[in-house]
């Protein structure tokens, strides 16, 4: 383990060492000229050889661990590589398709990410994307791990909605509320492939959930979001214990800005998961707490309460603290280090990553 | 009918005509403060304007927030500066599901169209060589005289939207552009004893004001567009700049001093520090006082 923490510190070291060195590199060649159209958004950028946006994200991590039975320590390996083909299909309808390679034990498995068709105006104020989805449910779960502000994903989420997050094949109807202020309703029918193994808790099957979300600003230069989410299925392992279970998060994010690069974001997540099987009503509780301060345009440093109780019926509860920092190179290309302390029924384990996300290519994702 | 109800009566009438006053003004979005002024002066009395950004951001970080995509959902027009400049607009355009301002529709306004673009990469682009913008430098709206053509595209964007105004937005425009082409002569003056200046930015954001102005652009404190100004870059400016006898540095008022005010401190030059767009610094209200003050503080900059 001591040597591999060397070995951690040493690549941190190293791709900050790479932040700051830059050497002249050869010097574009240009010319000049006029535009006779708008220049196009990205997804509309096949001209003249009709190709999609075509991108490629990278995820390379390493985790430390003092857990003995932790099977992903001291490793330091790409987590996952992502692909994306991005754009129009029709003038108000796009493709988005993310295909992955992720690692699962000691396999790669290649699967669809997301795959979804948007019909970004069908009325005013309504779009619908149809397709598999990361569902929109609270604020994290529908963003993808490289777009995410923090490395491991927070417990509440995994305990309640899986490894993986909820995500679903379906569709999903979104309506832009005819008001004076920002309110977003969303509602949407999937069939979720549940995550049953032993010891994972996640919804599965025909699964509905409903979001409501509004934002206010206070000042220009600062926002409040807040939002309610819903999801009712069955529990992943409703064979055996045929179980229904609903989902209930609430959210709340502020955010402000100091300066053009300076930000302060202090998001908190809620959920509550209500399983109804034989045995009766069984109710968990799990949260997140997450403060971030970038501290200008390249470096950002943040803190993270959870607590998470366990899905199943014997109880289980862990608090954890975490502290972390990262560097961004680019829009999609970073490095982070986190440290966890975790208190898992009262026993205290302390981990730690080191992550290399990367994106080659036109790479965006929709408003999160 | 007593003195309290033909008050309330009034009150009533006047929070019923008031709203319908504003709504029957063309609603209008726009990227930059810039385009906000400028379609201001286009459009008149006849627009209600609103700016994305502020003067004091990086065009290059603006953050996309939901009471932007309300913003966006509630207008007839989305004006924006192109080039990929604000890439940022078009996540908030979709989120908007505003079918009057996407890509190609008769409320989109691309004030990029017709520019004399400068610096279009002709070879391959990618990453190695920082933010580089693969339609050309961006930062058009830095030679003054673009904005003839950038209030043209507004002029055209307005007229298509409502075409009951063309009349009162033609007309505007006219006394824009006359107003433009005096300030323009001043500006020529004004400018002449900058001719050759050696001057150093912290961004490539200076190309079209440099070569409106005949200044010679002789580096920049970010080693490649986008990238922070690491410690050997800085050293080969420093050397660099001591021997082409580079004396003057100019930052926007958005950008970290740090890396610029030590490049002054070792090689003698004046650091300036100016707005590139409307409310870049309090004193700067107007798209030509963007000209005023960078002009008058290179003058300053430059003596001795």
């Amino acid at each position: 383990m001591r040597s591999f923490s060397v070995f951690f510190i040493g690549a941190w070291v190293g791709l900050m060492g790479a932040a700051s060195a830059q050497e002249p590199a050869s010097a574009p060649e240009f010319s000049t000229g006029r535009m006779e159209a708008a220049a196009p958004p990205p997804g509309m950028r096949g001209k003249p050889i009709n190709l999609p946006d075509i991108s490629v994200i990278g995820v390379l991590a390493g985790h430390l661990s003092d857990e003995e039975s932790d099977r992903t320590k001291e490793r330091f390996e790409f987590e996952e590589v992502e692909t994306a083909f991005q754009g129009f299909l029709y003038p108000e309808m796009r493709a988005d398709v993310f295909l992955a390679l992720h690692k699962h034990g000691s396999e790669y498995e290649a699967e669809i990410c997301e795959a979804k068709a948007t019909f970004l105006h069908l009325a005013e104020g309504l779009s619908a994307s149809v397709g598999k989805l990361h569902v929109d449910f609270g604020k994290l779960n529908k963003a993808h791990t490289h777009h995410r502000p923090m490395i491991d994903q927070p417990q509440a989420i995994t305990n309640f909605l899986g490894h993986h997050g909820l995500v679903g094949q379906g569709g999903v109807a979104s309506y832009l509320l005819p008001l004076p202020f920002y309110v977003q309703a969303d509602a949407a029918f999937w069939r979720v492939p549940g995550e049953a193994e032993e010891d994972e808790y996640s919804l599965d099957d025909e699964t509905f959930t409903g979001k409501l979300k509004t934002s206010f600003a206070p000042g220009s230069k600062s926002e409040f979001e807040l939002g309610g989410s819903f999801a009712s299925g069955y529990g992943a392992h409703n064979e055996f214990e045929r179980d229904r279970a609903k989902v209930y998060g609430a959210d709340l994010t502020f955010k402000a800005w100091p300066s053009s690069y300076e930000r302060w974001t202090f998001q908190n997540e809620y959920f509550r998961l209500v399983r109804k099987g034989v045995a009766g009503r069984l109710y968990r509780d799990g949260l997140y707490s997450f403060l971030n301060y970038r501290v200008n345009k390249y470096w950002d440093v943040g803190g993270r309460f959870d607590y998470a109780e366990g899905a199943f019926p014997e109880q289980s509860i862990e608090r954890s603290y975490s502290a972390m920092g990262g560097y961004h190179f680019t829009e999609t290309t970073r490095a982070m280090v986190q440290y966890k302390h975790r208190r898992v029924d009262g026993i205290s384990i302390n981990e730690g990553w080191l992550q290399l996300a990367f994106g080659i290519g036109p790479h965006s994702h929709e408003l999160e | 009918m007593n003195s309290n109800k033909r008050l309330l009566f009034r009150l009533i009438l006047a929070a019923l005509l008031i709203p319908s006053a504003a709504w029957s003004k063309l609603r209008v979005v726009t990227t930059t403060t810039d385009l906000k002024w400028l379609t201001e002066q286009v459009g008149g009395e006849r627009v209600a304007v609103e700016s994305l950004s502020s003067g004091d951001q990086d065009l290059h970080f603006v953050e996309p927030r939901p009471s932007m995509a309300l913003k966006l959902k509630q207008a007839d027009v989305i004006i924006k500066i192109g080039l990929d400049q604000d890439m940022w607009a078009d996540s908030l355009i979709a989120a908007a599901r505003n079918a009057k301002i996407v890509y190609g529709a008769t409320g989109y306004v691309d004030t990029s169209v017709g520019i004399e673009r400068l610096q279009i990469p002709t070879s391959k682009v990618d990453a190695a060589m920082g933010d580089i913008h693969v339609f050309g430098n961006p930062h058009y709206w830095l030679d003054p005289a673009n904005s003839a053509v950038i209030s043209k595209n507004i002029l055209d964007g307005l007229t298509r939207n409502s075409p009951k105004d063309a009349e009162v937005f033609a007309e505007n425009q006219k006394r824009f552009l006359a107003a433009l082409d005096a300030k323009l002569k001043e500006w020529d003056k004004k400018a002449a004893p900058l001719k050759g200046l050696k001057l150093v930015t912290y961004h490539n954001s200076w190309v079209y004001f440099a070569k409106r102005f005949n200044m010679e652009l002789f580096g920049n404190i970010e080693p490649k567009p986008g990238l922070p100004p690491s410690p050997a870059h800085l050293g080969r400016l420093i050397s660099a700049m001591k021997e082409g006898e580079a004396r003057v540095i100019m930052a926007e008022s958005f950008y970290p001093l740090k890396g610029p005010k030590m490049v002054a401190e070792k090689t003698g030059a004046k650091l300036i520090v100016v707005a590139s767009s409307v409310g870049g610094l309090p004193e700067v209200k107007t798209y030509f006082d963007v000209f005023e003050q960078v002009l008058s503080r290179l003058l300053e900059g430059r003596e001795p």
